[in-house]
């Protein structure tokens, strides 16, 4: 534990920052206690439950000033955060894999509610087959839901969104509660060199907390939150059309939020992550890969030799999976002449990747034809290495002159 | 201050401690005539049709069909005392008065030559001390109409519960007592649904409601008491919840905020099933009784479904076995009980979890005339088949109002028609369970309280 830095004065330049060794779920955990959220509510599951107890030994040693809840399970921890946010507290939690199943019935209401809830998912796979280790199932299944939700590449990309979350949560055009993924065990435990921001710049950075100004719980200000709506009759269709406008609005003004607070971040600290979408050796490239998450390590390596190799490849990362950056995915597809998708989850109605399903309709709003294919890898925990982002890179390069192949491109089917 | 309409306190008169020896008349004669003289009594104890005594005495009614009738404005009501008071210099004497009353509590004193009614001696009446046998009480239960009545009801008026439905009241009544200072939960069902978190961005309260998910209602209401004690503001958590939502699928995060001892008030109106969706079954539906989803038909292989086939579960008990600050259950028939139980419920719920359990009974589900609520909530507990306690952890389990000499059950089921296709050998279990759960609460009560 190394969380005595936290109080350690700091001279470096732009702004004060040490230098630690620590895994995702640990660097999780220090983000959050420098974003100072008023509630925090925690159930174990794996492989997130090292970052609860994280919070909870930095909310013991009166490192963090929260108050947290150890609910009886993931339904009820989400719910005491709505109660709490409707209070005007500033609240967070992590889950994953059947424990984000086990809390869809609150999730659904909480984007519903504009509460800006943060959640880490430290995702995980679907079960059955019973399984505990990484994977995109989980996120993936509950992303047409109104959250907003960001994947991160590195430990350090974990710490900094992590508190980056916050503000965009709850600038006042989104409101929307949000998800900071991170990879089951490639993230939750791979361990890291980071560098920890001083408290008073991140105070400086998050500014005034105000997260209950347009619905609340209070005496103060009484009102009925979530009166019945709807119908067929009278104000219901109009009223509860307002609602879902509104939750559309929030989302779209997210993505020029994620990139604003990106920028303030970078300006701030230092460190510039791409906020929606991140171009690798795109220029000059003929043909791209596309990835999620920590997978991209080992997709930059391949992709550099690749390059050296004299191949014409370049990479594009998504960091904002949702809402979908439609915008900033078409300028990087516009470079490209073919497309190879690699998903860590599956998608089961069209039988390929669910980014790959999401980029098919950006791909069709380029207005020329751009062959493609889905590659699906990673599940349950396995590795994708940059061997098989050679194979990857290479069934791509295929399409430029071949017909694309209907079926996906299981990569760990003979590991 | 109270309005004209008010109910106010009176003497009450329990029949069957009355043995007619006339000593209260003897008493009021002696008070307000300075005679001995029966007959000028006040208070008149007749013979009853039946075997034992009835009363004649004014019952200082709310609605006084004496003034009504009075064409000389010599009876008024006391807006303060709720005394029907006689003015001498106005009457008349055509005692029309003596006709309007249907209790004879107004009759000619031949002594005097005028009327005379009872004035409660200015709230010390005399008969009352006088009795041997304490038939007569001088009561109180008007204090909750008193002086609920008096503070703000902060729910819209207009909800719109079945005819008959006590449930309305019983919110209005809790809500009035909770106070301003008050977020409310009510999760989907009868509360809700007749109104109280509104319609299409109405509202059906005064102070901050909500619906919560049927699931989580406790777990909601801890996030918001939570906050309020971080920054130092005193709120009330409270709940208005159905049975079906706390006994079956909202009872993880019940169970949940009990044991981390959330300071909530958590109120069960428990009409034993789910009502507003149409009478489905819940687990605190009883043995036998017919739901939407527990039918009544001829059933297969000789067979027949007649009803539900398990018993209840006991929400107040599972409560107790929380040892939570305070439990209690309650029945809409015995408001002065449940407002000392509401009462002793804030309190604990400022100190940690507090749940209070009201048997509420349904016209409309339980398949009883709408006049007949009160009438039924009565008979549960005179029949022992609904039990009146409360517990805490210092005092544990003591019954607030026992039953020594319980009516048969069958008085209570053949009140409704959800029990009308009972066999006898399910009446024999109904009545089995009854004497059962009386037995196993004594002993709690016994070995809690040791």
């Amino acid at each position: 534990m190394t969380t005595a830095i936290l109080e350690t004065p700091s001279q470096t330049q732009p702004a004060k920052q040490k230098v630690m060794l620590c895994e995702g779920n640990e660097a999780a955990a220090l983000g959050v206690a420098l974003a100072r959220p008023d509630m925090v509510a925690v159930y174990p599951i794996t492989p997130q439950s090292s970052l609860v107890e994280h919070v909870a030994k930095l909310i013991a040693d009166g490192r963090m000033d929260a108050d947290i809840v150890d609910a009886e399970g993931e339904h009820s921890v989400l719910s005491v955060l709505q109660g709490g946010a409707l209070a005007g507290a500033r609240t967070y939690t992590a889950t994953c894999g059947p424990g984000l199943a086990f809390m869809f019935e609150p999730y659904f209401r909480t984007s519903g509610m504009r509460l800006p809830i943060v959640m880490s998912i430290v995702t995980r796979d679907g079960i059955t087959p019973q399984s505990v280790w990484g994977g995109h199932q989980d996120a993936m299944t509950v992303r047409e839901v109104g959250w907003v939700q960001v994947y991160c590449e590195t430990v350090q990309e974990v710490l900094d969104t992590t508190i980056m979350a916050f503000k965009i949560a709850e600038h006042h055009d989104v409101m929307l509660p949000v998800n900071v993924c991170l990879d089951g065990n490639y993230l939750s435990y791979g361990t890291s060199r980071v560098e920890l921001p001083d408290q008073a710049e991140v105070d400086a950075f998050m500014g005034v907390k105000d997260v209950n100004w347009h619905v609340a719980l209070d005496p103060l200000r009484p009102m009925a939150v979530d009166p019945l709506t709807g119908g067929s009759g009278g104000k219901g269709p109009s009223t509860f059309v307002r609602y879902r406008k509104g939750q559309c609005r929030g989302m779209q003004n997210s993505l020029r939020v994620i990139e604003e607070v990106h920028e303030e971040w970078a300006q701030r600290f230092g460190r510039r992550f791409a906020p929606l979408v991140e171009e690798y050796r795109l220029d000059g490239a003929d043909y791209a890969i596309m990835t999620l998450g920590s997978m991209t390590g080992a997709a930059k390596d391949a992709i550099d030799e690749a390059r050296d190799a004299g191949k014409k490849v370049g990479l594009i990362k998504i960091k904002t999976f949702s809402p979908f950056p439609v915008e900033a995915l078409l300028k990087s597809l516009n470079k490209v002449q073919a497309l190879g998708v690699v998903d860590r989850s599956v998608g089961f109605r069209w039988n390929c990747g669910p980014m790959y399903q999401e980029t098919m309709g950006v791909l069709y709003r380029l207005g020329r034809h751009v062959p493609s294919m889905s590659f699906i890898g990673g599940l349950a925990g396995a590795d994708i290495t940059v061997g098989h982002f050679h194979r990857v890179i290479e069934a791509t390069e295929k399409l430029l002159s071949s017909p694309a192949p209907i079926e996906p491109v299981w990569l760990n089917e003979k590991d | 201050m109270a309005m004209f309409g008010g109910a106010y306190n009176t003497i009450a008169f329990d029949a069957a401690k009355c043995d007619g020896c006339g000593d209260c008349m003897t008493a009021c004669a002696t008070a307000k005539t300075g005679t001995v003289d029966q007959s000028r009594s006040r208070i008149q104890i007749v013979g009853s049709e039946h075997d034992g005594f009835e009363l004649a005495l004014c019952r200082q009614c709310g609605d006084p069909k004496c003034v009504t009738v009075c064409p000389a404005a010599a009876l008024t009501k006391n807006g303060d005392s709720g005394v029907i008071e006689w003015n001498a210099s106005k009457c008349v004497d055509c005692l029309l008065c003596t006709v309007g009353c249907a209790y004879a509590g107004i009759a000619l004193d031949a002594g005097s030559g005028h009327v005379a009614k009872c004035d409660t001696c200015d709230g010390a009446p005399a008969c009352v001390p006088a009795c041997p046998h304490q038939a007569l009480t001088y009561i109180t239960t008007s204090r909750i109409y008193n002086e609920v009545g008096d503070w703000e009801d902060l729910f819209a008026p207009g909800l719109a519960g079945c005819q008959g439905c006590n449930t309305e009241l019983l919110m209005r009544h809790t809500l009035r007592r909770v106070g301003p200072e008050t977020v409310l939960a009510t999760p989907p069902g009868c509360v809700p649904g007749m109104g109280s978190v509104g319609f299409n961005g109405t509202t059906g309260t005064k102070v901050p409601v909500f619906h919560p998910l049927l699931t989580n209602t406790a777990a909601m209401l801890a996030g918001i008491k939570r906050q309020y004690r971080r920054v130092g503001r005193e709120v009330n958590a409270l709940a208005i919840a159905g049975d079906g939502g706390a006994s079956d699928v909202g009872f993880q995060s019940l169970s949940g905020a009990a044991e981390r001892n959330e300071q909530i008030l958590f109120m069960v109106v428990d009409n034993e099933g789910y009502m507003n969706t149409g009478m489905q079954r819940s687990s605190c539906t009883p043995y036998g009784a017919w739901t939407s989803t527990t039918p009544i038909g001829k059933g297969s292989g000789g067979m027949p479904s007649q009803g539900k086939t398990q018993d209840a579960k006991n929400l107040p008990l599972i409560m107790v076995n929380h040892r939570c600050e305070y439990v209690a259950t309650a029945s809409t028939a015995y408001m002065q009980d449940l407002y000392d139980k509401l009462d002793k419920a804030i309190q604990a719920s400022k100190r940690g979890f507090a749940y209070l359990h009201v048997y509420s009974p349904c016209t409309t589900g339980w398949r009883f005339p709408t006049d007949q609520n009160m009438e039924v909530a009565r008979k549960a507990v005179e029949t022992n088949f609904v039990m009146l306690w409360e517990y805490n952890p210092k005092d544990g389990l003591e019954f607030t109002r026992p039953v020594d000499d319980p009516l048969p059950v069958t008085e209570y089921l053949k009140a409704m028609g959800r029990f009308r296709h009972l066999s006898p050998d399910q009446i024999s279990h109904i009545q089995g369970k009854v004497v059962e759960n009386l037995a196993f609460v004594k002993q709690m009560a016994h070995r809690q309280s040791a």
